[in-house]
């Protein structure tokens, strides 16, 4: 991971994405580094409830994948277009 | 310890304390079809996947299933559940349904997979947590004693994915209210075959989140960061994990 994306235009989508990166990657340093210019720019409240929806999706990705839910049909239909773009049909591994 | 997140280094919400208080309690008690001592086996389990050699030679490779050997396991648990375990925790993008088959060939009953499943997202999700607060892994108690009921629920059809699951218009009276608020999407619905046991996932999986998804701004719930900041967390955290739901 290398921080490669583009600008989300977020409030301080920069700063968030380095933390759920650096959590991603396991990265106590770097971690450490981005919690304390979390808690600094945005406050301790917001570092704890960035981390906690960072954890919430460990889990949710988690559950989807090891029972191979699918997207609910309104979901589906209206992506369309976007996971062709994406050819995100392509890593259906079920 | 008891309570240990009374005593985290940073301030939280009062719901998620106690929240993540309850959680760690009842991972050392019985659940539903795992006794005490097998769901803190399957936490530590899931904590020492991250240096199992297996694990890395499955994820730098193109084919998790191009790789032979065994997993660096602490030898508490059968290797089936170690299996089940150790892809779960390190590279559950690649999840197939030949891994949960496999899974069920090697004899594990449906709703054991299930409990290992959900206890094995639970210490991923308390131990990312932690480590993102900045606050040291908390032990945890002896293992409580008692049995788990173990419990089939009848009522579980397969479907919508590889897992049977209690659609909602199949759940009796003790758990319809599980789907209340028309909250019937598929990953709410994707552990409901051990319906006890994602009754306690999703207790800790909505204070850490949100209860309602639905709504488009916050509506009055107490967040330190907006909705979009929090929509943009949950993007990024699932697509580098290669979870496109």
């Amino acid at each position: 991971m290398d921080g490669s994306v583009q600008e989300s235009g977020l409030p301080q989508g920069n700063l968030l994405n380095e933390f759920v990166e650096a959590i991603m990657d396991r990265d106590k340093a770097r971690i450490a580094a981005t919690r304390t210019t979390i808690v600094e720019t945005l406050g301790e409240a917001a570092m704890v409830d960035a981390a906690a929806t960072i954890a919430a999706f460990n889990a949710y990705t988690r559950m989807a994948d090891a029972t191979g839910i699918p997207l609910e049909a309104p979901k589906a239909e209206a992506t369309v277009e976007l996971r062709q773009e994406l050819g995100l049909e392509a890593l259906n591994n079920g | 310890m008891d309570r240990p997140y009374d005593a985290s280094p940073v301030v939280m919400r009062v719901d998620l304390a106690a929240a993540l208080n309850r959680n760690h309690e009842r991972l050392a008690q019985p659940g539903s079809w795992l006794d005490g001592a097998q769901r803190l086996a399957v936490v530590a389990e899931a904590r020492h996947a991250w240096d199992c050699l297996l694990c890395r030679k499955h994820k730098s490779s193109g084919s998790p299933y191009s790789v032979d050997g065994n997993h660096d396991a602490l030898g508490i648990l059968a290797p089936a559940w170690v299996e089940v375990i150790h892809r779960v925790v390190t590279d559950p993008g690649r999840l197939s349904q030949r891994w949960y088959q496999e899974a069920l060939d090697s004899g594990i009953a449906e709703d054991e997979i299930i409990e290992v499943i959900s206890v094995t997202v639970q210490a991923v999700v308390t131990d990312c947590f932690t480590t993102a607060i900045g606050m040291e892994t908390p032990s945890f108690p002896d293992a409580a004693t008692g049995q788990p009921p173990r419990r089939h629920a009848p009522e579980a059809r397969p479907g919508p994915g590889w897992a049977a699951t209690i659609a909602p218009e199949d759940a009796g009276p003790d758990f319809v209210d599980f789907y209340d608020n028309e909250s019937h999407f598929f990953i709410r619905r994707s552990l409901t075959l051990v319906p006890d046991e994602t009754r306690r996932l999703w207790e800790l999986l909505n204070a850490l989140y949100m209860e309602d998804p639905r709504i488009y701004e916050l509506e009055g719930l107490e967040r330190g960061i907006s909705r979009a900041q929090m929509e943009f967390l949950a993007a990024r955290a699932s697509a580098l994990l290669g979870c496109y739901y």
